[in-house]
């Protein structure tokens, strides 16, 4: 069901209307942005406290320390390295990644590259964002309680964080404010899944979607199916917590019936697998549909690429309890999930292929979406290795716990996120803001990125690897973990590089918004729908609903005679 | 089928789904405590009586049945008729929250507080839980009052939705029913 019914709406002509309560898909993409930037950019700023921390116990942290805790001369407590920890992983994936990846991208995107007007529910997407925002309000208001915010980790596991393990309303805080993104996130979830099946311009099928449409597409119905899992378990947790109920308190059974800690983790885990991949699903798309851009040539395997996203989606539903081995899970039982982790390696390895079959041979161009795209490539790959390590058993009962965790799951989460998100941004925002960003910066941006976050990553896993545990204040105290101080120092270090080279990334961008030079209608000389329009598109993006003829990635065609290398996809498909 | 139609089903669909995930991590969790309890009820409680709870389920399935005729009066163009429906249906639900409150306070004074354990929790949390929801929907069926003046195309979209979810609500209650009480 696609083309036909989709309306101009009037455009909005106040300030509250026109940039606060819009209905507007491209400013509710860019609320988003900016609401993760700024995220992003606290998140960083907790990591930077975390790594100092780490490679210099009881040192003062320098120029903020003795603003953010006057009390210990500057000193990151005990106490408050539990909170940041906790604060830096909730913040990043829900509070920067999510609105960034998906609510920016997504609301950006789906309207533009599937050619429609705006999305299917406008006023549900301002809602979504409006949602996002207060849960973003409570969740900094929980920075400034008494004692403090929730400091049981982004995972929450009771018992630390019952009453018992964290005694502030800190914890609660936290609990509202998820509840509160996960009806964010599940409107948009609605919005995307509708705009997608039923919007879709006249002509386009489904493998005419660009890659980044079936990405956001698949994350979407991840999100619609599990967020409502983990809303379960912190309305459990938060009555727990308020109202004295017992569901995560474990006690004697045999009298009065007892709650189970454990139930908390897999309710979690069935929710947090997925959720993995709904962060990471739309930066795969970009990636694909990037990689085939910027290579002159058609994707290769475009097909098999969606229908093994489409895969790893189902089994990303399968496989949770691998984040479990060590709860005394029946060994039947690891070893099934232990089967069904390492069957992701085939859909995996399937597109992976596909990206180096479409970079293959191809007029590569280095423009700075290029670099970032082939940046994921890299950290992907090596992510996704290292997870092989963490889903078998054997080897997940030594690595549990450890920094060797914290850095498989940057590899893919953080740093693959992270770069496939800079590539979108630095490939969209000329069409976003009408402006070029300054493409030198860009590229220092990159190598300033790139080199550091692998000193940071790379780090991470040897000194997992080595033994040290992921959550403790100092791990110096114990001899056995001495010899690993060099190695804690450069992963600081770099980790302070890269949070320097992002200023780079912040100076560009507002620059390029004030004073960048004006973007063309195509400057990347693609011929996805969003290029056939001037940058930034008019309110209601097409004056006439375009018909596709042809799939998005037609670039490179030698039968091709009009004196470009691409087509849009609104032109018949040339053959020989 | 006319594309507003389509989108509205598919994100009606959707939303029940998501509804569907949360109340089925809850049946979940209460499969894993009644399996690994010894005694269920647990030591010291009785069996709630079924009285309450039986009665609960009456009203809210005639409300159901309400809201289906008032749905269906909406569809052949009897807005009065549809709306003594919806009338009925807005009453028995109200009904059926009194009769949780009731419930509640029953509950209290047997001695089932909400801090007594884990039988405790689930009483009180999943009756909680779901009534929250039922608050939603009588909600909805408040703005029905106010928009369902008229059978245009997006008024019977309206009301077949909220008979969707009114429903939806319902058959959750059905299952709490025969798992919690009954069983």
């Amino acid at each position: 069901m696609s083309g036909g019914y989709n309306e101009i709406h009037p455009e909005p002509t106040t300030f509250i209307s026109k940039y606060l309560i819009s209905f507007d898909h491209k400013v509710i993409a860019k609320q988003f942005l900016w609401y993760g930037i700024f995220f992003l950019g606290l998140g960083g700023l907790m990591a930077l406290l975390i790594r100092w921390t780490l490679a210099y116990p009881g040192v003062p942290f320098p120029v903020l320390g003795n603003l953010l805790f006057p009390d210990s001369a500057g000193i990151v407590p005990p106490d408050s390295y539990a909170m940041l920890f906790t604060m830096h992983g909730t913040i990043m994936i829900f509070y920067a990644i999510t609105p960034i990846l998906i609510g920016a991208f997504g609301n950006y995107c789906i309207p533009l590259m599937i050619g429609a007007r705006d999305m299917a529910f406008p006023m549900l997407n301002m809602l979504s964002f409006w949602f996002a925002f207060l849960s973003g309000v409570v969740l900094i208001t929980s920075l400034f309680l008494p004692l403090g915010a929730a400091s049981g980790a982004w995972t929450s596991y009771p018992t630390l964080s019952t009453m018992i393990g964290s005694p502030g309303a800190g914890q609660t805080f936290w609990c509202v404010a998820i509840f509160l993104f996960g009806i964010s996130s599940t409107m948009g979830a609605v919005n995307y899944v509708t705009t997608v099946i039923t919007l879709r311009a006249p002509g386009m099928g489904y493998f005419d979607m660009p890659l980044t449409i079936w990405g956001l597409w698949l994350t979407a119905i991840l999100n619609a199916i599990f967020v409502p899992v983990l809303g379960a378990g912190v309305i459990l947790l938060t009555l727990d917590r308020v109202l004295g109920t017992t569901f995560f308190l474990a006690g004697a059974s045999a009298t009065s019936g007892s709650g189970d800690p454990v139930l908390f983790q897999h309710v979690f885990w069935i929710f947090g697998h997925p959720e993995v991949y709904i962060l990471i699903l739309p930066a795969w798309g970009i990636v694909s549909d990037l990689l085939s851009f910027f290579s002159r040539k058609p994707a290769f395997g475009a097909k098999s690429t969606a229908l093994a996203m489409t895969a790893v989606t189902v089994l990303s539903t399968l496989v949770y309890g691998h984040h479990m081995f060590t709860t005394q899970m029946s060994p039947l039982l690891t070893q099934s999930f232990m089967t069904l982790t390492m069957t992701i390696s085939i859909p995996s390895a399937i597109f992976f292929a596909n990206w180096l079959g479409t970079i293959w041979k191809g007029s590569i161009r280095f423009d700075s979406p290029m670099l970032f795209s082939l940046g994921v490539v890299f950290v992907f790959g090596l992510g996704g290795l290292t997870g092989l390590h963490l889903g078998t058993v054997t080897t997940d009962l030594y690595l549990h716990d450890t920094y060797f965790v914290v850095g498989h799951f940057h590899y893919t989460m953080a740093a693959s996120v992270l770069l496939g998100g800079f590539a979108g941004i630095y490939f969209w925002f000329p069409k976003m803001f009408g402006k070029m960003m300054n493409e030198k910066l860009a590229k220092l941006h990159f190598w300033g990125t790139m080199i550091p976050l692998n000193g940071v990553f790379f780090g991470m896993l040897m000194i997992g690897y080595g033994g040290m545990h992921r959550r403790i204040y100092n791990p110096f105290v114990y001899d056995s973990l001495k010899r690993l101080i060099p190695i804690n120092e450069f992963v600081t270090i770099s980790a302070i590089l890269m949070g320097l080279f992002q200023i780079v990334f912040v100076i560009n961008f507002l620059w390029s918004l004030k004073k960048g030079p004006k973007a063309p209608n195509n400057p990347w000389e693609v011929g996805t729908l969003e290029w056939t329009i001037p940058s930034p598109p008019v309110h209601h993006n097409y004056d006439e609903i375009p018909v596709v003829k042809c799939g998005p990635h037609e670039l490179g065609n030698p039968n091709l005679k009009t004196g470009r290398d691409f087509q849009y996809q609104t032109e018949e498909l040339v053959q020989g | 089928m006319k594309r507003a139609d389509l989108q509205s089903n598919l994100a009606m669909t959707v939303t029940l789904i998501m509804g569907a995930m949360l109340f089925t991590t809850l049946f979940m969790g209460y499969a894993i405590y009644r399996s690994a309890s010894t005694y269920w009820p647990p030591m010291g409680f009785a069996k709630v009586a079924l009285g309450l709870p039986t009665f609960s389920t009456f009203l809210i399935l005639v409300s159901s049945l309400f809201c289906y005729l008032a749905r269906v009066a909406t569809q052949v163009r009897k807005v009065e008729k549809a709306r003594l429906y919806l009338h009925l249906t807005l009453i028995l639900g109200l009904a059926f929250m009194l009769t949780q409150g009731f419930l509640w306070s029953h509950l209290k004074a047997t001695g089932v507080y909400v801090s007594s354990g884990i039988f405790a929790s689930i009483l009180y949390g999943f009756t909680w839980i779901h009534a929250a929801h039922v608050i939603l929907g009588l909600g909805t069926l408040l703005y029905l009052e106010i928009v369902l003046k008229n059978t245009s195309d997006s008024t019977i979209r309206k009301v077949i939705n909220v008979e969707k979810f009114w429903h939806f609500l319902g058959i959750i209650w059905l299952i709490m029913y025969f798992t919690i009480f009954v069983l």
